[in-house]
């Protein structure tokens, strides 16, 4: 039950790294950006290509993947943009199209095997916790999540930039009215996001390799993560994410051999929470705290 | 036909080949194929064989490995199958049955091939039944091991040089029922055709021995990466023992995360051998060390046959063979056998003479006869080891023949 509790943190902390993405861009600037998943899929894929070749592997599919991700969330950024006065639909559809085309331009390169990748070396033991064994890797990364969790909240709470997106996150027109041009703040928020997105993927390699459909998956994780967490706040993706890191792994362990009953109790979870406190759990003026 | 360039430098390449080594006529048939559509009837002294092997895809490595055996029989027998020469025409089968059956449709209709060798993919395997008997030729499957190909849906045209899913696990099910193992199984495989028909296979076998499975799970087929829930169901099943199967990237992430989460050291890990062979052992690295498992074939199988197939291979390719490689060369060698009393090369004689070839006593895997028309054949039981730094399924027991249909 230790294993799956640990468990249940290391995928919640890279869920956090995911969301967190999502979040702020959907929070900020409205922006239902459902390429998501397929960063977190562009990271996965570069992990499983550099998979094998020690540290400085890793270490290089990393940069890659900070690389891509600035890249993207910069051309998403753009893409999105003569879009901010129409509908969600009309922005979920467009990056539903740019996801469907990144799957596809990895299926070409990568095909359709699923790829497994190795974490790199000296974390690729396993070490005891109080008489269970674990994986290192996945303590790691429960490690590096949390630091990260620290970085990006003390960044957006405690900073002068942080100060910037939180306010265009509640009230885009008075931070343009104080003549800042948001759509500077949301492609750097939509950048970083990325950068986070296809980061989350390189770590999570190790632990969920590289397939087609995987994108599908993190994204719709990400997404329960976000409604449960609240839009645009930090400590919300954080929580949601570690709540639905407990929740999918214990699911998974608790009710095996029962089909589909994982997801059952990740959705029930989520419309627990949409039913008690539609804003999510940070999401209103009121935090609750758990 | 002549007026064209191409053609007309590849039918030189051909009749040079021709003249000049009949080994080389086997290599060039490939690139000869599609151009020259009807030019042989079967008829005199060639027999022309369709190879329908992965040449992309997931089992492209497969394909290579098969490739390679079926190449090397010929080689080393003249590229003759008695008085006739054989020409060997290389399709590639891809993944699924979309790509496999027209490929089979393409060798049999417009290269006109005598026989088809090959298919990996159980769903081409069974699709291309009605191709077959349409046009009367023989298919040799090298691989494909769903149990229908030879039972529920046999037709006399099609004959195996492999094994079955449930005949590679029934063969560990009765080895560990007898084993002495005090407590229970966890049986583990994909939701899958093969998966479950191992997982079948292996219970009923190990049911029968007196041994109890006590949990039993299917992940979802190629959508598993994170087997830490399955684990730990097995660590709280109180299984002593987990048997599983698993192939490619899945059976190199499950028997890492299978040690990384500390299950090794306490509840031994059993499989099909699929789990271990080949490419995969590799990257799966130490944490094999000490995975046990059946097959019909190890390249550590201590035979003359098997040493002098395991020496020129490796001499020739770098690396060891693999099951894949030896079911392929096989394939050959009954091939050659079922030519020597077959009076035509119509599917229907030739069915009839290997009905006739009665044990094949010079295979690399060891002695084997068809049972039906798949292969009854010793199993072994391997186990991952360290041989001076490269990892090896070495040979604990001959677990002796197993028949298909067990």
């Amino acid at each position: 039950m230790l294993v799956s509790v640990l468990n249940g943190f290391s995928i919640g902390f890279l869920l956090f790294i995911l969301a967190v993405g999502l979040s702020l861009v959907f929070g900020m600037m409205d922006v239902l950006n459902l390429a998501h998943g397929a960063l977190f899929l562009v990271g996965a894929y570069l992990g499983a290509a550099f998979s094998g070749a020690g540290w400085g592997g890793f270490l290089a599919a990393l940069g890659l993947a900070a690389v891509a991700g600035l890249v993207a969330g910069g051309i998403l950024s753009l893409m999105t943009e003569p879009l901010r006065r129409r509908s969600h639909l009309d922005q979920a559809l467009l990056t539903l199209g740019v996801a469907f085309v990144v799957a596809e331009l990895l299926y070409t390169v990568f095909s359709d095997d699923p790829l497994s990748v190795l974490a790199p070396p000296g974390l690729d033991g396993s070490v005891s916790v109080l008489g269970a064994v674990y994986p290192t890797y996945r303590l790691a990364l429960i490690g590096v999540g949390s630091v990260l969790a620290v970085v990006v909240y003390v960044v957006v709470e405690r900073t002068r930039v942080g100060a910037l997106v939180r306010a265009t996150v509640a009230d885009r027109e008075m931070v343009s009215a104080l003549g800042v041009d948001n759509r500077l703040v949301k492609a750097a928020v939509f950048a970083v996001g990325s950068l986070l997105a296809t980061t989350a993927g390189v770590l999570g390699g190790p632990i969920y390799g590289a397939r087609p459909g995987l994108d599908a998956y993190v994204l719709i994780l990400a997404l329960v993560v976000v409604v449960i967490g609240g839009l645009g706040s930090v400590r919300g993706a954080l929580l949601g994410a570690l709540i639905i890191g407990q929740v999918d792994t214990l699911g998974r362990v608790l009710l095996q051999g029962v089909e589909g009953a994982a997801s059952f109790i990740l959705f029930a979870s989520l419309a627990v929470v949409l039913v008690l406190r539609p804003q999510g759990l940070f999401g209103g003026p009121v935090g609750m705290s758990r | 036909m002549t007026e064209h360039p191409a053609i007309t430098r590849r039918r030189l390449l051909g009749l040079f080949g021709a003249a000049a080594a009949l080994p080389v006529l086997s290599a060039c048939g490939s690139s000869v194929g599609g151009a020259s559509g009807g030019a042989t009837t079967g008829g005199g002294g060639t027999v022309k064989v369709g190879l329908v092997v992965p040449q992309s895809g997931v089992y492209a490595a497969l394909g290579t490995d098969m490739t390679r055996g079926w190449e090397l029989w010929l080689e080393q027998n003249g590229g003759r199958f008695g008085d006739r020469t054989v020409e060997t025409v290389i399709a590639d089968e891809g993944e699924t049955p979309q790509t496999g059956v027209p490929a089979v449709q393409k060798v049999l209709q417009s290269d006109a091939v005598d026989v088809v060798v090959g298919l990996v993919n159980s769903a081409t395997a069974l699709g291309v039944g009605d191709l077959l008997t349409e046009s009367k030729k023989l298919l040799i499957v090298t691989n494909a091991g769903a149990a229908d190909v030879t039972g529920k849906a046999r037709t006399p045209y099609i004959w195996r040089t492999s094994f079955t899913n449930a005949q590679v696990s029934s063969a560990m099910g009765t080895y560990l029922a007898q084993s002495g193992l005090q407590g229970g199984v966890y049986a583990i495989a994909p939701d899958y055709v093969a998966g479950t028909e191992v997982i079948a296979g292996f219970t009923a076998a190990f049911v029968a021995g007196g041994g109890t499975v006590v949990g039993e799970a299917k992940p979802a087929f190629g959508k598993t990466t994170d087997y830490q829930p399955f684990l730990t169901a097995i660590q709280q099943s109180g299984a002593k023992a987990t048997f599983c199967f698993f192939s490619g990237a899945e059976a190199i992430t499950f028997v890492r995360q299978y040690t990384e989460f500390g299950l090794a050291t306490t509840i031994p890990l059993f499989g099909s051998g699929f789990l271990t062979e080949g490419s995969v052992l590799p990257q799966q690295a130490e944490t094999a060390l000490g995975v046990q498992t059946t097959l019909h074939y190890s390249d550590q199988l201590d035979n003359p046959a098997n040493a002098a197939f395991v020496e020129a291979y490796t001499a020739k390719h770098g690396e060891s063979p693999s099951c894949f490689s030896v079911q392929s060369f096989d394939a050959a060698n009954v091939l050659n056998r079922a030519l020597g009393t077959a009076t035509a090369l119509d599917g229907d004689s030739l069915a009839t003479a290997l009905g006739g070839v009665g044990t094949i006593d010079d295979s690399p895997r060891g002695p084997w006869t068809f049972d039906g028309q798949s292969p009854r054949q010793n199993m072994y039981l391997r186990k991952v080891e360290d041989a001076s730094g490269t990892l090896v399924n070495a040979v604990l027991a001959d677990l002796g023949p197993q028949s298909q249909s067990a």
